[in-house]
C-alpha cells in the first residue's frame, strides 16, 4: 500500500442535512486522517446513519461539502465501500459471487477475481462456506460475506453503518475483535456509525458524539487506548474512563429516558 | 466503471408520483387514460355495435334496473356460492383427511391432482350428459371447479401443522376429534383461505363457461345472448358485475386473512 | 416395509381399485353415461392424438404469448415505480376477472380462426403472470438497491444482478398458475370459438353420444395438464430455494 500524504482523507465542512422541514443535522465538522478509525455515537434519530450515506454519496446534503481524498463527493466511487447493518448480502447469490460482487462491478478479471476473493473470504473467517447461501448462514456469517465483500474492493475508506447491530451479542463480541484483527493486517480509515458506546470506545481512535435537535457535534473525544486493541481493552481501567465519560456526555436529564438499552 | 454510474434509487417518476400527492391520484388518472384510449380507440376504428365507455354508462341504468339482468345475477351468483359452500363442506372433510393420514393421501392423491389439473370446460359435455342443460348441471361444474382447490390446500394446511400444538393436545388428552376440531382446523386456517380464494375464482369461471354450454339463465347467458344480438355494451354490464364478484371475493379473503391470521406469511405456496 | 414402498403400494392399489371401479360401472350403468375403461382406451385412436397436438399447439402460441409480452412489462414495471402505482390495480382486478366472460366478445369481433383462439388462450394466461411480476416488483428490498448503488453499479448491472434474480420465482410462479387457466382458455377457445383439437373431439363425440370418445378426450387433455402443471411446478421449484428464508 502506499503512502500518501497526511492530508485528511474524509474532509465534512458545515453540513447539513433536511428533509421539508425536518433538519436531520446541521454544521457538522469532520476531519478523519489516513488509516483513522473515527467513531460516530448518538441517541436513534440523530442522522448518524444518515450522515454516512451523505458521506458515501448516496444521500446529496442540504448544505456545506464532502470530500474523500480532496475530491468532493457527489456519488458512490470507487476506493470507498460500505457494510451495512442489514448485511444487504443477494440471497441468490453464493457467498463467493456476494465476496466477488463488488469486484466484478469494478471490472476486475476473472483471474484477478479468483485470486482475491478466496483470499478476502478466508481473512473473515468463511473458508469452506463459499458455495453456501445467505440463507443457510448465520447472522453473523452473512455480516463477515458483507465484509468481505467491501474489503475485497481494497479500498482506502471503510463506511460502517451499525454493522453488529443486527447479530446477537456474543457474535457482536467475536465480529468486533475480528474486525480489528483485519484493521491490523491491512490499516485504512473507517468511519464507524454505532450506538453502542462500548463498541465506539473500542474501535475508535476518536470517539464524534452527536447530540441534539437538529444533531450537531457536541464533542470529539480521544481515545487514547494502545493499538493492537482486543479483549484486553475492555479490562483497561482507562477503557473504562473513556466509556463513562462519553455514557456521561450523551447522557443527560431530558434524555436519559429517551436512551434506554443502547450499549 | 462506466459512464452510467448513477442509479436513481427507485427510477424515472417518484418525484413525480410524490409531486402528485398520492397513490391515489396517479392510479385515479391512469384509469382515466385508459377509459380515453377506450373511448377513442373504438370510436375511430371499431363497428358501432362494440362496446365502449360512453356506451356503456348509457345503457348502465337500464341494465341494472331490469329484472332479467338481476334474476341473471341472482342465479349466477347464487350457483357459485352454493357450489362454492358445498365444496368447502366437501373438501374440508376430503382435504384433512388426506392432510393426516397418511394412507388417505396416498390413496387418491394422483385423482386429486388429475382431476386439478383437468380443465373444467373439458368435464362440460359429461355433465349434461349426467345432469340435463339444468341448473344442476351448473352447480356441478361450479362444485367440480371449486372442491379440488379446496381438498389440496385444506390437505397443505393440515399437514402443516406444526407438531407442538400437536403435542400440547395429546398431553391434554385430548380425543382424536377434538384435536382435529380444536387444533388442526383452525391452524390450517390461513391455507384453507388462501385455497377459498383460488376456489371462489375458478368456480366463477365454471359458472360461467357452464353458462355459454348449457345455455341456463345466467351472466354468462346473458353476454352470450347480447353479444350475439350486438348488444354489446349491455354485456360489457355483466362483465364488470363478474369483476365485481372476482375482485370482491378477493378482497374478502385478503382481509379476512390479515384481520384473522395477521401471522401468515403470504410467501408460502399458493396453488 | 419402509414408509415409501408403502406409500407407493397403496398409491398403485388406489389406481388399480379405481381402474376396476371404472371398468365395472361402464359395464353397469350403461354406456351412454359411462364409458368402461376398456372402451375409453380403444377410443384414442391416432386421430385423437392428432387433435390433442393440434390443441398444443395453440395452447403453446398462446402460452409463448402471454410469457413473451407478460414478463418484460412485469420488469418494466418493476423499474418503473410511477408506471407500477398507476397500473398495478387494474391488473389486480383484471386478474380477479374470469376471462371467460370475454369470449363472446371476441367471437362477434373476430370471429372463428386461429387467431382469435389464441387471443382467447392469452388474455387467460397473461395476468396471473402480470399480476405475479409486479408483486414480485414491489416486494424488492429497496436495500439491495441501495447496496448495488453503493458499489457504484451501472444500470444494466443492475438489472443483471438484483432486479432480474429477485423477480424471476414471482415471474415462475405467475407463469405456473397460467398454464392451469391457459389450458382451459384453450378448451374453452376450441368449444366457444372455432372447433379444433381436442375441443372439437370433446364436442363432437359428445354431440354424438360416443360417450368412449368423451371419456378418452377428457383424459387426454386432464394428463396434458398434470404433465404441464407439474413441468411448472418443477421450474418454479428450481429457481425459488433461496426464497425459503428471508
Amino acid at each position: 500500500m502506499t503512502e500518501a500524504a497526511s492530508t485528511a482523507r474524509i474532509s465534512v465542512r458545515g453540513a447539513g442535512k433536511r428533509y421539508d422541514a425536518l433538519e436531520v443535522f446541521r454544521a457538522i465538522d469532520l476531519e478523519i486522517g489516513q488509516r483513522e478509525i473515527v467513531t460516530l455515537v448518538g441517541p436513534s434519530g440523530c442522522g448518524k446513519t444518515t450522515l454516512l450515506r451523505c458521506v458515501d454519496g448516496l444521500i446529496p446534503l442540504s448544505e456545506g461539502a464532502i470530500a474523500v481524498d480532496g475530491t468532493p463527493v457527489h456519488e458512490p466511487r470507487a476506493g470507498v465501500a460500505m457494510v451495512f447493518q442489514h448485511f444487504g448480502l443477494f440471497p441468490w447469490k453464493s457467498v463467493y459471487d456476494n465476496v466477488a460482487y463488488g469486484l466484478r462491478l469494478a471490472g476486475a478479471s476473472r483471474a484477478e477475481i479468483g485470486a482475491k476473493v478466496p483470499y478476502f473470504v478466508s481473512l473473515v473467517g468463511l473458508k469452506g462456506f463459499e458455495r453456501a447461501y445467505p440463507y443457510q448462514i448465520s447472522g453473523g456469517m452473512q455480516q463477515r460475506c458483507g465484509l468481505a465483500r467491501a474489503l475485497a474492493t481494497e479500498p482506502s475508506v471503510m463506511l460502517m453503518d451499525e454493522p453488529f447491530a443486527a447479530v446477537d451479542a456474543q457474535t457482536r463480541e467475536i465480529l468486533q475483535f475480528e474486525l480489528l484483527r483485519i484493521w491490523d493486517i491491512r490499516p485504512m480509515t473507517m468511519l464507524f456509525v454505532t450506538h453502542s458506546i462500548e463498541e465506539a470506545v473500542l474501535m475508535g481512535d476518536r470517539v464524534v458524539v452527536l447530540k441534539g435537535r437538529p444533531s450537531m457535534v457536541f464533542e470529539t473525544i480521544t481515545v487514547d487506548l494502545p493499538r493492537p486493541r482486543g479483549r484486553q481493552t475492555l479490562g483497561l481501567p482507562r477503557f473504562n474512563e473513556l466509556r463513562e465519560h462519553v455514557w456521561a456526555t450523551l447522557m443527560d436529564e431530558a434524555r436519559r429516558a429517551e436512551f434506554s438499552v443502547s450499549s | 466503471m462506466t459512464a452510467e454510474t448513477r442509479v436513481p434509487l427507485a427510477a424515472s417518476g417518484a418525484g413525480l408520483a410524490r409531486l402528485m400527492g398520492s397513490t391515489f391520484f396517479v392510479k385515479l388518472a391512469a384509469g382515466v387514460v385508459l377509459l380515453v384510449v377506450w373511448e377513442f380507440g373504438v370510436n375511430a376504428w371499431a363497428p358501432a355495435y362494440v362496446a365502449r365507455p360512453s356506451g356503456v354508462i348509457a345503457v348502465l341504468p337500464s341494465v341494472i334496473g331490469s329484472g332479467a339482468f338481476l334474476s341473471a345475477a341472482a342465479a349466477t351468483l347464487g350457483s357459485v356460492l352454493e357450489g362454492l359452500v358445498i365444496a368447502l363442506v366437501l373438501g374440508i372433510a376430503v382435504g384433512i383427511a388426506m392432510g393426516r393420514s397418511f394412507v388417505v393421501d396416498r390413496l387418491i392423491r394422483y385423482y386429486v391432482f388429475g382431476l386439478f389439473a383437468m380443465p373444467m370446460v373439458a368435464i362440460l359435455p359429461l355433465i349434461t350428459l349426467w345432469f340435463g342443460y339444468t341448473d344442476a348441471a351448473r352447480l356441478a361444474t361450479t362444485v367440480f371447479a371449486a372442491f379440488f382447490s379446496i381438498v389440496l390446500n385444506a390437505a397443505d394446511g393440515a399437514r402443516a401443522v406444526p407438531l407442538d400444538y400437536l403435542e400440547v393436545g395429546r398431553s391434554f388428552r385430548a380425543p382424536r376429534l377434538r384435536a382435529l376440531a380444536d387444533i388442526v382446523l383452525p391452524a390450517s386456517m390461513p391455507y384453507l383461505l388462501a385455497g377459498i380464494r383460488l376456489a371462489a375464482a375458478r368456480a366463477l369461471i365454471g359458472a360461467v363457461v357452464a353458462e355459454f354450454f348449457i345455455s341456463v339463465n345466467g351472466l354468462g347467458f346473458f353476454i352470450l345472448f347480447n353479444s350475439r344480438s350486438f348488444h354489446h355494451n349491455q354485456a360489457i354490464v355483466a362483465v364488470m358485475v363478474l369483476a365485481g364478484c372476482g375482485v370482491g371475493f378477493e378482497a374478502l379473503l385478503n382481509w379476512a386473512t390479515r384481520r384473522y391470521f395477521p401471522w401468515y406469511r403470504r410467501d408460502e405456496k399458493v396453488r | 416395509m419402509s414408509a415409501r414402498r408403502l406409500g407407493w403400494t397403496i398409491t398403485a392399489a388406489g389406481l388399480a381399485a379405481g381402474a376396476t371401479l371404472w371398468e365395472i360401472a361402464g359395464r353397469s350403468v350403461g354406456a351412454a353415461f359411462v364409458a368402461p375403461l376398456s372402451d375409453t382406451i380403444e377410443a384414442l385412436t391416432p386421430s385423437v392424438w392428432r387433435a390433442l397436438a393440434s390443441s398444443l399447439g395453440l395452447f403453446a402460441t398462446g402460452f409463448a404469448l402471454s410469457v413473451a409480452i407478460g414478463v418484460p412489462f412485469g420488469l418494466l414495471l418493476a423499474r418503473m415505480r410511477l408506471l407500477r402505482v398507476a397500473l398495478e390495480s387494474y391488473i389486480a382486478i383484471l386478474n380477479a376477472t374470469p376471462m371467460a366472460a370475454l369470449i363472446p366478445f371476441i367471437l362477434s369481433m373476430m370471429g372463428f380462426g386461429f387467431a382469435p383462439k389464441v387471443l382467447v388462450v392469452f388474455l387467460f394466461a397473461v395476468f396471473p403472470i402480470l399480476y405475479n411480476t409486479v408483486e414480485g416488483a414491489r416486494s424488492i428490498r429497496p436495500e439491495l438497491i441501495e447496496v448495488a448503488r453503493s458499489f457504484r453499479s451501472s444500470e444494466r448491472a443492475l438489472w443483471r444482478d438484483v432486479l432480474l434474480p429477485f423477480v424471476l420465482p414471482f415471474a415462475l410462479t405467475g407463469i405456473r398458475q397460467a398454464i392451469g387457466r391457459a389450458l382451459v382458455g384453450m378448451v374453452a377457445a376450441e368449444f366457444f370459438l372455432s372447433a379444433s383439437g381436442i375441443g372439437m373431439v370433446l364436442q363432437s363425440a359428445s354431440q354424438s353420444i360416443d360417450t368412449a370418445t368423451v371419456f378418452a378426450a377428457i383424459l387426454l387433455v386432464t394428463l396434458l395438464g398434470v404433465l404441464l402443471m407439474e413441468l411448472g411446478s418443477w421450474v418454479e421449484g428450481r429457481y425459488a430455494a433461496w426464497r425459503n428464508i428471508r
